[in-house]
């Protein structure tokens, strides 16, 4: 125990099932932002906070991943019951446990609280979504089911704040003694809690006679439906595609437009020279470079946080069990691998809901082909030179949706060749997932984790993309000869000398020495490939803003061979479009994979792997397609 | 003695989940098979009602208010009766 003094912080941990809203209660007991959804495994680690209670004694607060009994077989599980036996490295033994459970489905959530009271721990019992219990016929105690229980008993609405002043005044010093029901009840068992939770639920908890029609059901009949559940699943996702590409096209005007009157600020302020090359070439086109993609990163983080909060994603997982398992996954997995299309490194941690260690090594393993964020600036670059001008977005969001697709199918292949290789589980592992009741989406929190992330960004953009922004620049700069014209100064440039040496490897794959070098150079972070682009291709300012905007895109489509011929051909950009696909450029992720898998080597095994996939279908895709176009 | 012999004849005419008929009311009566601890973990336990919503590759319930996919491989460990 380490609250017992006044002056002490007491510990207390938030336990409860999966989807109970420990989180959504640990931001409002906390103020942090930890991420919330509508479906179970949202959160797979623990966290810490810290409030104070009315009475002025501070509480330290750890927020548990759910788990449906303390004998759970899966990583999440395992955290939380080590958490609440104290054995979690950093934290100590938990003063007080609150137990958060769904006040709609008591009858299974009893069970872990009774698990819990009998540890002996000094118990608090949130009620939570109490209201929506009551809305769906359900009569509640909360008196009596403290009285059946022994331990206070606090009803809750924890995401709208409701009954959080209570929770606190029941928190305050010293803690209530551990449930005296239990010492009466010391031998209970599977079947003794079964029997207990029926008759504490026959009082205080008591069901309507007859099964309500929902409205999640009658949207179920549509989004369940073995035909009807895929097309819904194809639109979503399609008009998620489409709508990143339509609505992002004004706020990228204003970026671009604040880039080109930021470049021509500085180009009346400075004199012709290296210094304006380098603030303007090198610092403001290699970060605009990155930035002007920020609204799409904007919009996909939106949605994701849209489809998370409502309850969709249980239900996709539900629908893809099918596919899945052809692969040699669960429907379970979809989730981590859906997670990392916004990032993979909360992808890999999520990997941690899944019970089999095989399956969870395969789905680790193909996680970073979902494709993320950091691709997005690349493949916005891009995906606009295989169209025309005058050719809708609907036309980007198709091959947007055909990228995203292209990673998908082959993680699922690639999954399946490795559980081949790693063979079946020990125990049966089946199907078995909660679809949680659709709800509204939480708006402040989604603002909030978007905010987060647009900050995150922002920050990468002006520190990372900046440092790399300025190396490449004075890469492409030094050493310099006077009199020569840009092209062969580039050319004579460390860079130059660099993509000169890379171009016999990189060349089979359609593109020269330039690309490769960006290609190269983006392996620190892939969106230095926008930014190495713009200093290789040397993008200059024009006089209209008009001009400025398109300016990179034009200066690359515009760019040749030195023999005349086309550099940015659309094999070439096919090429380089598969190659971002497949690539895993990234060291955050490799570093969490190799914890994660417990094996550093697993991480370079899959860093080779990947990159080789990479280059492979890269090539193949260029060679054949050179045969037909 | 006829408590005992009402609910063997119950038991018999237990059918599994997989069996049951969609929209029907049902009660738990046993679990069977290597998913048991797995099934009484989520909720599916002895003496529980449920109803079945949808069949297929993985069922659709309702278990104590929440609804619940599970595959028919575990859906063949739980014995039901129907609820009058």
């Amino acid at each position: 125990m380490s609250g017992n003094g006044m002056g002490e912080a007491a510990t207390v941990v938030l336990i409860g099932n999966p989807n109970a809203g420990k989180s959504t209660l640990f931001n409002a007991l906390t103020g942090a932002n930890r991420k919330v959804g509508n479906y179970a495994g949202v959160s797979v680690d623990a966290a810490e906070g810290g409030f104070y209670t009315p009475h002025g004694k501070k509480i330290r607060l750890l927020d548990l991943p759910g788990c449906y009994s303390l004998r759970g077989g899966s990583p999440d599980e395992q955290i939380a019951a080590e958490g609440l036996m104290g054995n979690l490295r950093g934290t100590n033994a938990p003063d007080l446990a609150v137990c958060v459970v769904d006040a709609s489905a008591l009858e299974r959530h009893l069970r872990l609280v009774l698990e819990v009271i009998d540890l002996g721990l000094p118990v608090v019992v949130v009620l939570n979504k109490v209201d929506l219990a009551e809305n769906g016929g359900l009569r509640l105690d909360a008196q009596l089911l403290s009285e059946e229980l022994g331990v206070p008993v606090v009803p809750m609405r924890a995401d709208r704040g409701k009954g959080l002043l209570e929770l606190k005044q029941a928190l305050r010093f010293p803690f209530p003694a551990g449930s005296r029901v239990k010492a009466a009840e010391s031998t209970a068992g599977v079947a003794d809690h079964q029997a207990r939770i029926l008759q504490i639920c026959e009082t205080a908890a008591r069901r309507p006679d007859e099964d309500q029609l929902t409205l999640s059901d009658k949207l179920d009949r549509v989004l369940l439906h073995p035909v009807l559940g895929w097309v819904a699943f194809a639109a979503v996702m399609f008009l998620v595609m489409w709508a990143i590409f339509s609505f992002a096209g004004i706020p990228m005007g204003w970026i671009e437009a604040l880039q080109g009157l930021v470049s021509g600020w500085v180009e009346g302020m400075l004199p012709n020279g290296e210094l304006r090359s380098l603030v303007v070439d090198g610092m403001i086109g290699g970060v605009f470079g990155v930035l002007v993609f920020l609204p799409q990163i904007i919009l996909l983080f939106l949605f994701i946080g849209l489809l998370e909060s409502s309850g969709y994603m249980a239900r996709a997982a539900y629908l893809m069990d099918g596919i899945m398992s052809r692969a040699g996954l669960s429907g379970k997995a979809f989730l981590p691998l859906f997670s990392s299309y916004a990032c993979a490194i909360p992808g890999v941690m999520a990997t941690r809901t899944i019970d089999s260690a095989k399956e969870r090594l395969a789905t680790i393993f193909v996680a970073p082909w979902m494709s993320c964020s950091a691709r997005l600036p690349v493949y916005f670059l891009i995906v606009p030179l295989l169209l025309h001008e005058s050719e809708g977005t609907w036309k980007q969001a198709v091959i947007l949706f055909c990228i995203y697709a292209t990673g998908t199918i082959t993680a699922l292949l690639v999954a399946l060749l490795l559980r081949m290789k790693l063979g079946k589980d020990e125990g049966q592992r089946s199907f078995m997932l909660e679809l949680p009741p659709y709800q509204a989406p939480q708006w402040r929190y989604i603002f909030r984790h978007v905010a987060e992330r647009a900050m995150s960004f922002i920050t990468k953009a002006g520190t990372v993309i900046l440092g790399l922004s300025i190396l490449l620049w004075a890469l492409s700069t030094y050493p310099r000869q006077a009199g020569r014209n840009e092209s062969d100064a580039l050319a004579h440039s460390a860079m130059g000398r660099m993509g000169s040496w890379i171009e016999p490897v990189v060349k089979p794959l359609g593109f020269d020495g330039r690309i490769g070098t960006a290609v190269l150079t983006s392996f620190a972070a892939r969106e230095v490939f926008n930014s190495s682009l713009a200093v290789l291709f040397r993008v200059e300012e024009g006089e209209s803003d008009e001009e400025s905007r398109s300016l990179l895109r034009d200066r690359i489509a515009a760019a040749t061979w030195p023999d005349g011929r086309k550099l940015f051909t659309p094999l070439t950009l096919i090429s380089l479009l598969v190659f971002y696909i497949y690539a895993l450029q990234c060291l955050p992720t490799s570093a969490v994979v190799a914890r994660e898998a417990g094996s550093l080597k697993w991480a370079v095994g899959q860093f080779l792997f990947m990159s080789g996939f990479a280059y492979l279908a890269s090539f193949l895709v260029y060679q054949i397609g050179s045969l037909f176009l | 003695m006829s408590a005992a012999v009402a609910t063997g004849l119950e038991l018999d005419s237990a059918i599994t989940l997989s069996q049951a008929r969609v929209g029907c009311d049902m009660q738990v009566r046993v679990l069977s098979g290597p998913g048991c601890e797995r099934l009484r973990r989520m909720g599916f336990c002895e003496e529980i009602r449920l109803m079945k919503l949808s069949g297929g590759r993985n069922l659709l319930c309702r278990v104590c208010g929440t609804k619940m996919a599970i595959s028919r491989e575990l859906a063949d460990q739980v014995w039901v009766t129907p609820v009058e």
